[in-house]
C-alpha cells in the first residue's frame, strides 16, 4: 500500500506504466517531457524519456520552473481523480486530464515559464499522461487526507 | 542420351565484354568516416546532423534533389524549387517531431474500439455525422495544402519535408477515421461545409509561412479545440479514442506551426507585422464561415446530447469558442503578433460571453 501522494506511490505507478507494453502502441510511444505536479501543498517532478517514465522525485515548489508543464489541483480533486481511476480501471469521461483541464476555470495545466512550445507538450503527450495516471488503477493506494 | 550439345547446334555468342570497373564514384564524398551511434532512444533523424551533414545554410542554392551533404552531379537540370530560404520553412523541432510522429502513429482500423459504438438517438447521430463530415474536409485541406507546398521546398531542408510528410499522412488518417465514424453506426455523411477557410488556406499565395499561419494556427487551433471538446463529450469509447489521438496529432502540427512562425519572426524583418496583417485578413474569412449555422448547430446537439439539450449544448459551444479565441490570441501574442486592434467583434463576443 502506497500513500498518495508520495515518491513511493509514483514509483509504483511508474513500474506498472513501464511494464505495460500496450501503453506504447496505438498512439502512445516516445514521449520526452518533464511533468510537474502540485498536489495540495506538495510538488513532484515526473520525467518521461522515450518509451518510459524514468524518474519521480519530490521537489520544492520553486523547482517546478524546470517542468515543461505543471498539473495543479487541490488534494480533494486529485483524490477524486485517482479514486475514479481505481474504480473504473481508467479515468471516466468526467475525470480525464483533458476534461479536468477544460472544466476548471483556472485549467489543470499551466507553467511557470510561459513558453507555449513547452506548455503544448501537455497536448502532444496527453494520451501518454493519461495512460500514466490510468496505470495507478493497479497500485494499492491509501490517501493521507 | 547425353546432355552434351550436338555438333549441329549453332555456335554460342561470346560473353559480352564488360568494361573494367571505374569506381571513381567511390571517392566522391564531402565527408567520409562518419559513425553516428544510436543513443538511448535509438538512431534518430536529428542525431545524423553531424559535421557537414548538420550544416543547414540560410539559403539552399542547389536546385536539384541532391541530399544535404552529398556531392552534386554536374549537369542535372534544375527542378525550380520556389522555397529555398531557411526562414521560409524552418523549425528546429522538425527532426524530433518527425520521429515523434512515426513512433506515436496509430491506425484507425485497429486502434479504435469500434465495437463500443452503439446506436445513438437519431438527432445525435446526425449531428455526429455532420461534424465528422466537416472534420474530414478540414483534414483534406491539411493534406492538399501541405503536399502543394512540400513539393516546392528545397531538398536541403529535408527534416521539414519529412515532418510535413507525416502531417499529410496524419491528415489522411483523420479523413479516414472521421469517414469511418460517420459510416459505422447507421448514419452517413452529411452536408458539405462552407469551405471558406479551406479555400483561404489552399489559395494562400504569399508563401508557406502564410499558409502555416492559416493552416496550423487559425484553423489548427480551432480544430484542436474542437477535438478537445468532442473528446470530453464523446458518446462511447471509440469516439473518445479517436479524438484523443487526433488531439495529439494536431498538437504536433501546432508545435511545428509556432516553432516555424517564431523562427520566421526572429529572422525576418517585419514578419510580425506581416503576420498581423494576414491575421486581420484571415479572421474576416473565419467570421464569414462561422456565420454558417450547420457546424454550430451540430456541435450544440453533440454537446447537449440531443436537440432537447440545445441550451446546455449552446453554452458549451460558447465555452469552446471562448477557449479557442483565448488560445489563438495567446499564441499570436507569444509569437510577437499583437491583435489589440481591429479584432472582429464577432469573435471577441465569445470572450465577453464566457
Amino acid at each position: 500500500m502506497a500513500a498518495f501522494p508520495s515518491v513511493q506511490w509514483f514509483e509504483a505507478v511508474r513500474a506498472v506504466f513501464n511494464a505495460d507494453e500496450s501503453y506504447q502502441g496505438g498512439g502512445g510511444g516516445a514521449c520526452n517531457a518533464l511533468m510537474g505536479l502540485k498536489i495540495g501543498g506538495q510538488s513532484f517532478l515526473i520525467t518521461f524519456e522515450g518509451a518510459e517514465c524514468s524518474a519521480a522525485s519530490k521537489v520544492q515548489d520553486s523547482d517546478l520552473i524546470a517542468a515543461d508543464y505543471i498539473l495543479e489541483m487541490s488534494y480533494a480533486d486529485w483524490k477524486d481523480m485517482i479514486q475514479n481511476i481505481a474504480q473504473n480501471g481508467h479515468a471516466d469521461l468526467h475525470h480525464t486530464l483533458n476534461t479536468l483541464d477544460l472544466g476548471r476555470a483556472e485549467g489543470l495545466s499551466h507553467s511557470m515559464h510561459g513558453d507555449q512550445y513547452r506548455e503544448d507538450l501537455f497536448f502532444r503527450y496527453n494520451q501518454t499522461m493519461q495512460y500514466f495516471f490510468d496505470a495507478s488503477a493497479r497500485v494499492a493506494t491509501e490517501f493521507t487526507e | 542420351m547425353t546432355d552434351k550439345p550436338d555438333d549441329k547446334s549453332p555456335p554460342q555468342p561470346p560473353p559480352p565484354q564488360t568494361a573494367p570497373p571505374n569506381l571513381k564514384w567511390m571517392g566522391k564524398t564531402h565527408q567520409w568516416g562518419t559513425r553516428v551511434k544510436p543513443g538511448k532512444h535509438g538512431l534518430r533523424l536529428g542525431d545524423l546532423n553531424v559535421g557537414i551533414y548538420g550544416e543547414v545554410p540560410p539559403v539552399w542554392t542547389d536546385q536539384t534533389r541532391a541530399p544535404r551533404g552529398a556531392v552534386s552531379r554536374r549537369g542535372v537540370p534544375p527542378l525550380g524549387y520556389a522555397i529555398r530560404d531557411k526562414v521560409d520553412l524552418w523549425a528546429d523541432s522538425a527532426a524530433d517531431m518527425y520521429e515523434e510522429a512515426i513512433q506515436r502513429r496509430w491506425a484507425p482500423a485497429v486502434s479504435v474500439p469500434w465495437n463500443t459504438v452503439q446506436p445513438l438517438p437519431d438527432d445525435v447521430e446526425r449531428a455526429v455525422c455532420q461534424v465528422c463530415t466537416e472534420l474530414s474536409q478540414y483534414a483534406n485541406a491539411d493534406v492538399e495544402s501541405v503536399t502543394h507546398w512540400q513539393s516546392q521546398m528545397a531538398y536541403g531542408y529535408h527534416e521539414v519535408k519529412q515532418f510535413l510528410a507525416t502531417v499529410s499522412f496524419d491528415g489522411a488518417r483523420h479523413m479516414e477515421v472521421f469517414r469511418k465514424r460517420a459510416l459505422c453506426n447507421g448514419g452517413g455523411l452529411g452536408l458539405e461545409g462552407p469551405g471558406e477557410v479551406n479555400r483561404m488556406i489552399l489559395e494562400s499565395r504569399g508563401g508557406w509561412t502564410e499558409a502555416v499561419l492559416y493552416l496550423f494556427i487559425m484553423r489548427g487551433l480551432f480544430t484542436q479545440t474542437m477535438y478537445r471538446y468532442l473528446h470530453r463529450y464523446a458518446h462511447n469509447e471509440a469516439e473518445r479514442t479517436i479524438f484523443a489521438h487526433c488531439l495529439e496529432d494536431k498538437a504536433r502540427h501546432l508545435t511545428y506551426g509556432i516553432d516555424h512562425l517564431r523562427y520566421a519572426v526572429n529572422h525576418q524583418d517585419d514578419q510580425a507585422m506581416i503576420l498581423q496583417q494576414l491575421s486581420f485578413i484571415g479572421e474576416r474569412v473565419l467570421v464569414r464561415e462561422l456565420k454558417d449555422v450547420v457546424l454550430r448547430e451540430a456541435l450544440t446537439i453533440v454537446f447537449g446530447n440531443g436537440i432537447s439539450g440545445a441550451e446546455t449544448g449552446a453554452a458549451i459551444f460558447g465555452r469552446m469558442m471562448s477557449d479557442y479565441i483565448t488560445r489563438y490570441l495567446a499564441t499570436l501574442k507569444w509569437l510577437g503578433v499583437e491583435r489589440r486592434t481591429l479584432f472582429p467583434e464577432e469573435l471577441s463576443a465569445y470572450l465577453k460571453a464566457s
